[in-house]
């Protein structure tokens, strides 16, 4: 592991995978809370056209020239977008879906003419689609880290304005906020996530990047600002460990590598998060139907108590089964007498045993059939 | 140059010859309409008859292919913050991951101004929105947790915190529990005690005489205007929503 570490290229996709990541968590928070994660594909794919014609104008394949014509191609795509949107009849998706496959269809087709007509550098640009962290050199982490701190920068300037645009923009622009310019930096930040992704990650794959850590943040937090530092951080850890996963086996290819990290941690957020988990919310379910047949058996205990008049009145099973128009599981009994609401006693002549409310027990029942009470009042 | 002299003053929200389409059927035609300031106001008419459409116009969210808004004579532009606005309750997303404190605080965003946080100064103006409504003690909670009528008191005190003369307020008693609507009415009504004019988008007819003063009907363009007593009269009604429902909600005495 250490000699790995000391690699100079490792290092390099090692924290340029991290860097990725944290960026496109931070901004993917935004995007998926705005309910734009699509537009996110959509960006990445239309980036291809642009990847091309970056190539073609600089004659060969220059970072610079191929990220800006990935940048003005993804623009391009999102203007193309918004016209579809308000001059036609089609709903955003419909205009996702056609921007998307028609943008993606030129990148392709542009693609595989650029390599048919040969020439070494040409391969190189097939690692665009899926991505080649190799292919990231240092002075690309300076790009980068810069891009990364002046979104960051944006983020904390304009945290307020970005929140409320993503929650009501509608709000917002009632409010006099020139909500159009706040919505374009937004989206202008997440192309530029993308374009910095496309090396690593590739085209077809970028929009995980953007998703998933925020979809696994969401999980774990209630808070917009736990939240987006969360996706961040969990972007990150997803980008570094991919990297160091595939620099260690032969073969495997660290976008995607990237990318089913972060997915696992979506796997593991929608299933073990409290609250908000899978998990969290069965054994909550599990707790509150346990909770309502021990109520049960509570009150029909209390209803014969006080049918006799009796506080005391000792229940047999076939009783209580008779009463509840079901047998109530022994495991719920169990719990009433751990919880000290009833306990077990005898009544001779009979064998069999007996249940009987303890005091706290009848405090209990009476609780329960005051709050239900309260409840159909308040649905009256 | 725009024309930044008070335009028809007397009148909290003035429009004139307003007209919006949204490709080739008009929703708003040549829309006349002046209401009084320190009414409480209803805008009825049936369902896509453009109340909302009128509301997010006035505001400036929509834009017109004709005609002018104005709000004490001014256009919307000058009166940012002087106007409260309450969305319809299902235009946002209620998982969104924040507090209903923090929600009515958006209310103050644009006082409080670039590149500055909520003090703690904001904060208590958002609580006391909140007291105003009965919901001091769910500051904390998440949005999603709150219900669909908690959810509404929660958006009515982020526009109260602004603390504005103007309220409009799209459909606030749709798919509330009887609490809250009276919750709702009694704040409405004490704003409007206050001297502040209170515009509403309405669908319940039952209600419209006893809890509004002036009324509006509509139905893409104005059937009637003025104060409820004199406008909401059978053939009103009729020429709103046709005849089915004016034999329906027969307008009649008020306690």
């Amino acid at each position: 592991m250490s000699a790995l570490l000391a690699s100079s290229i490792v290092q390099t996709v090692l924290v340029g995978a991290a860097l990725l990541g944290a960026i496109s968590g931070m901004l993917g928070a935004f995007a998926v809370l705005r309910q734009q994660s699509l537009l996110g594909d959509a960006l990445s794919h239309a980036a291809l056209p642009g990847v091309c014609l970056g190539f073609l104008v600089a004659g060969g394949r220059d970072l610079g020239s191929i990220l800006a014509g990935a940048f003005f191609t993804g623009a391009l795509a999102a203007l193309v977008m918004q016209v579809i949107v308000r001059r036609t009849t089609l709903k955003t998706d419909a205009a996702l879906g056609i921007v998307l496959s028609v943008f993606f269809a030129v990148g392709v087709v542009a693609l595989t003419h650029i390599q048919g007509q040969g020439g070494a550098a040409s391969a190189g640009l097939m690692t665009f689609l899926f991505g080649q962290a190799a292919a990231i050199l240092r002075s690309d982490l300076w790009i980068m880290g810069a891009g990364g701190l002046a979104a960051l920068a944006l983020v904390l300037a304009f945290w307020k304005e970005f929140k409320l645009v993503s929650f009501d923009a509608n709000f917002a622009r009632a409010q006099g906020l020139p909500v159009a310019w706040i919505e374009g930096a937004l989206t202008v930040m997440v192309a530029f996530a993308i374009v910095i992704g496309l090396q690593l990650v590739g085209v077809v794959l970028m929009v995980a990047l953007l998703i998933a850590p925020a979809a696994a943040a969401r999980q774990w937090t209630n808070a917009l600002g736990p939240m987006v530092v969360l996706s961040a951080a969990l972007g990150a850890v997803s980008g570094a460990l991919g990297a160091l996963i595939s620099a260690s086996a032969r073969g495997l290819a660290t976008g995607p590598v990237v990318v089913l990290i972060a997915t696992a941690f979506v796997l593991i957020s929608m299933l073990a998060a409290p609250r908000r988990g899978l998990v969290w919310q069965g054994l909550a379910a599990r707790a509150m139907r346990a909770r309502i047949s021990e109520g049960r058996v509570l009150t029909a205990l209390q209803g014969l108590a006080q049918a006799h008049g009796d506080t005391a009145y000792k229940a047999e099973r076939g009783m209580l089964n008779t009463a509840l128009g079901a047998a109530p599981h022994a495991m719920r009994i169990d719990a009433l007498e751990r919880r000290g609401l009833i306990q077990q006693v005898t009544h001779p002549p009979e064998t069999t045993p007996h249940w009987e409310l303890t005091q706290a027990g009848h405090e209990e029942a009476r609780a329960l059939s005051g709050n239900a009470a309260d409840k159909d009042r308040n649905l009256s | 140059m725009r024309d930044d002299s008070l335009h028809e003053p007397q009148f909290a929200l003035h429009v004139e010859d307003l007209t919006v389409s949204y490709g080739a059927d008009p929703a708003l035609w040549d829309i006349d309409l002046d209401i009084p300031p320190g009414v409480m106001a209803a805008i009825v008419g049936p369902n896509g008859s453009g109340k909302s459409t009128l509301l997010k116009t006035a505001l400036g969210l929509v834009r017109p292919v004709a005609g002018h808004v104005r709000f004490l004579g001014r256009p919307v532009e000058q009166m940012r913050g002087k106007i409260g606005y309450v969305p319809q309750r299902h235009s946002v997303d209620w998982d969104f991951p924040t507090t209903a404190r923090d929600v009515v605080e958006m209310g103050l965003y644009r006082k409080i101004g670039w590149f500055r946080r909520p003090g703690a100064a904001d904060l208590a103006r958002a609580i006391d929105a909140l007291r105003e409504l009965g919901m001091q003690d769910y500051a904390d909670r998440q949005i999603s947790q709150l219900s669909g009528g908690q959810q509404q008191r929660v958006f009515i005190a982020r526009a109260l915190v602004q603390d504005a003369p103007i309220l409009i307020l799209d459909e606030p008693m749709a798919g509330v529990d009887a609490a809250t609507e009276a919750v709702i009415i009694d704040l409405l009504h004490r704003l409007r005690a206050q001297g502040r004019t209170i515009i509403v988008v309405h669908h319940d007819l039952t209600t419209v005489q006893s809890y509004f003063d002036w009324l509006v009907m509509m139905n893409v363009r104005i059937i009637a205007q003025g104060p409820v007593a004199q406008t909401y009269t059978p053939d009103n009604l009729r020429a709103t929503y046709g005849r089915q429902l004016a034999m329906i909600a027969q307008p009649g005495a008020v306690e």
